[in-house]
């Protein structure tokens, strides 16, 4: 019984009944003039069908303008709105970073993004707008059942007018497209019923569009709980490597140690480097360990030096120590500045200090040369000989300010 | 309308004998009013450097006009433009002005002869020894280069324009379909002759002026403002034409909507360009970039750098967005004037702050520049115009042009 009932229905999505008439032409000049007729007879729920855009045809078929630019403008400001909001947000509220000096919410820095984000909303809302007011994407229309519309898309013109139009007559209509093209005018027949969307699409749907909550709902999770594992390391880029780091354990040796003492009766490579280059490297006299007092160049050449150094320290020291070493700089004096805000931690050093101005010179260079603290360590910008003169530009520096030295 | 007879298209395409007066007057207002800001300037009793200035600007003012104007002719043969076809002979007559803008060019050229630096001091010899920059860029800031790559402009800007006019006039005599072949052929080397010519042009006359300051862009910058305001001088020539009963029926509503388009779209590219310019320069801070700003940021000159910000771009930039201001005569004159008194400003804010910081400067010496520069090159246009059509009626796509619908 139930085996009946749905052949019936299956039967029943064959009958076909006129959906409307299709009018064919070989030629753009045609189209528009028959578009033209149609429009002034009245018809409002028909179209025409054309491989490429016809310049006019909105006016010869009294299509009246559209309202996408208006949508267009409602997206374009929508995206302009966004930009300024998280411009606004991100760089002077979240998270303020000061970059060379600008402002923290500055507006020409800004504009790019302003820029880009109004296209951007302004070409997705055209994108989708265009979609919505063609009803598109469409997964059936009456005139797919005819072979000779196939043509639309490669060398035929089309006139389609629907049987919903309230001037459709079956026989006036008809004749009215029969005077207009050479071709025979073709029934467009439709399903009295048309079968039902596949339940399996929808179903298929539905649980996708779930599914991409899933990784939303993890990374929430994620995001507002405490967990003793070790993050997912999905890319291991070189964080893991095979080889073995300081004073790790191995079981290759006997004494299971990856770091291997020196081998008997061999000299380690540093000894055979002159005590003087390590001296001129570390600030630091290697026999004693302790720091250098003096400049470890010949006397002749200490004015140049010098010269050098206060050329060198203007360029790398100045923007936090200040031009006269006492923390004055740009940099510390924002940072500084900060500090009363409570967005930064900042204590002032200046080189006038009484426990900096009595270190030896060895231990400026070093700490030109390793960092201290907040200060970074310069090794790799600056090359030895110009920390020596940096260093002791800075000595010079004390002494101009140690005004109660005899 | 289609059904226009080739004698009412003839006679719509030709002006009448009142036109001749027309040369007359502009071009009797135009000596006039050079003589004056040339007295004007004597007065002044500054080796005429005030009147150099001033004149700079007007000349400038028209020369980036006509220079639109074979960008338009190029860039449109090179890509088969066909619904410009009715307007084009309006920009081939432009372009024929260019002999004249040589001539007019003579008030900058024979100072710089004449060994007076009151407008380029890089060229005293005092800057080319003493100033290190100056001195590094001698090779190519130095006088007779100079001068050398003047001729050498308006030597390729009058061979473009005698090109154009000449083979579509020799196309309404013959109607021959192979001119239009030759015309798009060659366009593609002229579009590049063009470039060069114009972005150097930009970086001699205008940037030069501060020796120190540089910007690669300057030559976009410059360009950008010349197509803008040729887009807004063709739309009001084609006006005045159909104003006084010409090209009636040859031009129509689907023109002027593509002329507007044109404006709208070079008003938005000239403020990307200017704020490119502006924004490098302003992150990366470099003295010997920023003061060229620092200069026009000062009292008074900051209000007119506003006033190019909200005028040049923002204002027009909404004002012409719309459809309905381009297919509107009216408007669209409107949004063309408009364009072009801005326009001036903007090579006014480019060109005097060089020579006048902390004063605007302006007087009837500037409007007399620039009534006596025009009013030359409007007489010598009416003048060219009458001597053949208003429109290239043989041209192979004429007729399309004239049917010619925006979707």
């Amino acid at each position: 019984m139930a085996h009946d009932h749905a052949e019936a229905e299956a039967k029943n999505y064959d009958e076909l009944k006129l959906a409307g008439y299709l009018a064919e032409f070989d030629n753009v000049d045609d189209l528009v003039h028959a578009c033209e007729k149609v429009r002034d007879a009245g018809y409002t729920k028909w179209d025409a069908h054309s491989p490429f855009p016809v310049h006019g045809i909105d006016d010869a078929m009294g299509i009246k303008m559209t309202i996408l630019p208006w949508i267009v403008l409602g997206g374009g400001l929508t995206g302009l709105a966004t930009a300024i909001l998280m411009q606004w947000w991100m760089n002077a509220v979240d998270y303020p970073f000061l970059i060379s000096g600008k402002p923290y919410w500055s507006i020409p820095a800004s504009v790019p993004i302003y820029f880009e984000l109004t296209v951007l909303l302004s070409a997705i809302t055209t994108f989708v707008s265009v979609l919505a007011l063609n009803w598109l994407p469409a997964f059936y229309h009456p005139l797919f059942r005819s072979e000779r519309f196939k043509r639309a898309t490669n060398d035929r013109f089309f006139i389609a007018i629907d049987d919903a139009d309230p001037l459709f007559h079956k026989k006036r209509t008809k004749e009215l497209l029969e005077s207009l093209s050479k071709e025979p005018i073709e029934d467009v027949m439709d399903h009295v019923t048309r079968p039902p969307f596949p339940k399996e699409i929808i179903y298929t749907a539905v649980i996708a569009a779930c599914a991409t909550f899933i990784p939303l709902a993890i990374a929430a999770r994620a995001r507002y709980s405490t967990s003793t594992e070790p993050r997912i390391h999905l890319i291991w880029d070189m964080d893991y490597q095979p080889k073995y780091k300081t004073q790790r354990e191995t079981h290759f040796f006997e004494d299971r140690r990856a770091t291997r003492p020196q081998v008997k009766n061999t000299v380690a490579t540093t000894d055979s480097v002159e005590m003087d280059q390590i001296l001129f490297d570390t600030g630091r006299d290697p026999a004693t360990g302790k720091p250098v007092t003096k400049v470890p160049v010949p006397t002749t050449e200490l004015a140049a030096l010098m010269a050098r150094g206060q050329d060198r320290f203007q360029i790398f020291c100045t923007p936090c120590h200040g031009v006269a070493g006492d923390a004055n700089g740009t940099v510390s004096n924002r940072a500084a500045a900060l500090m009363t805000v409570g967005k930064a931690t900042w204590v002032k050093k200046t080189y006038h200090d009484d426990a900096i101005r009595v270190q030896p010179v060895g231990e400026i260079f070093e700490t030109i040369t390793k960092g201290k603290a907040t200060m970074p360590a310069y090794k790799g910008q600056i090359p030895a000989r110009d920390r020596w003169a940096i260093a002791m530009y800075v000595k010079a520096l004390q002494e101009s300010q140690w005004s109660d030295k005899p | 309308m289609h059904a226009l007879t080739a004698d009412q298209i003839r006679t719509q395409c030709t002006l009448g004998d009142d036109a001749r007066k027309w040369t007359g007057v502009l071009r009797t207002v135009g000596f006039a009013m050079l003589a004056t800001a040339f007295f004007l300037g004597y007065r002044e009793g500054d080796h005429y450097a005030k009147f150099q200035s001033a004149y700079l600007v007007g000349f400038m003012f028209f020369l980036t006009m006509h220079l639109g104007s074979l960008f338009f002719l190029a860039v449109n043969h090179l890509v088969g433009t066909k619904w410009n076809i009715t307007v084009r002979r309006l920009a081939e007559l432009m372009a024929g002005n260019f002999p004249l803008l040589a001539v007019l060019f003579l008030p900058i050229l024979i100072p710089v002869l004449m060994d007076n630096h009151a407008l380029y001091e890089w060229m005293s010899p005092d800057m080319q020894a003493n100033d290190h920059l100056v001195h590094l860029k001698s090779p190519f800031l130095n006088k007779s280069f100079f001068v050398v790559r003047a001729v050498i402009y308006f030597g390729v800007w009058i061979m473009l324009a005698r090109f154009y006019l000449g083979n579509s006039r020799a196309q309404d005599l013959s109607g021959d379909p192979a001119l239009t072949v030759k015309m798009r052929k060659l366009s593609a080397p002229f579009v590049i002759l063009f470039a060069l010519t114009t972005t150097f042009a930009a970086f001699d006359f205008e940037m030069s002026l501060e020796p120190h300051w540089f910007s690669t862009i300057f030559g976009v910058y410059v360009f950008a403002g010349s197509a803008l305001s040729f887009f807004a001088i063709l739309t009001l020539i084609a006006l005045f034409m159909q104003e006084r009963g010409r090209l009636t029926d040859v031009i129509t509503k689907e023109h002027y909507h593509d002329l507007g388009k044109w404006i709208f779209a070079f008003t938005f590219f000239w403020g990307y360009i200017a704020f490119s310019q502006y924004m490098l320069i302003w992150y990366a801070d470099l003295p010997e970039e920023t003061f060229w700003y620092l200069k026009r940021q000062a009292e008074p000159w900051n209000m007119v750098g506003s006033f190019l910000l909200f005028g040049h771009f923002v204002i027009p930039f909404g004002g012409i967005m719309s459809r309905q201001m381009k297919r509107n005569k009216a408007t669209l004159a409107f949004w063309a004037a408009y364009v072009l008194l801005i326009h001036y400003a903007d090579h006014y804010w480019i060109i005097k702050p060089t020579h006048n910081e902390g004063t605007l400067g302006f007087s009837f010496l500037d409007v007399a520049c620039v009534l006596g520069i025009g009013g030359l090159l409007a007489g010598s246009y009416i003048a060219r115009a009458r001597g053949g059509l208003l429109s290239p009626i043989r041209d192979p796509f004429w007729e399309e042009s004239l049917r010619f619908k925006n979707i």
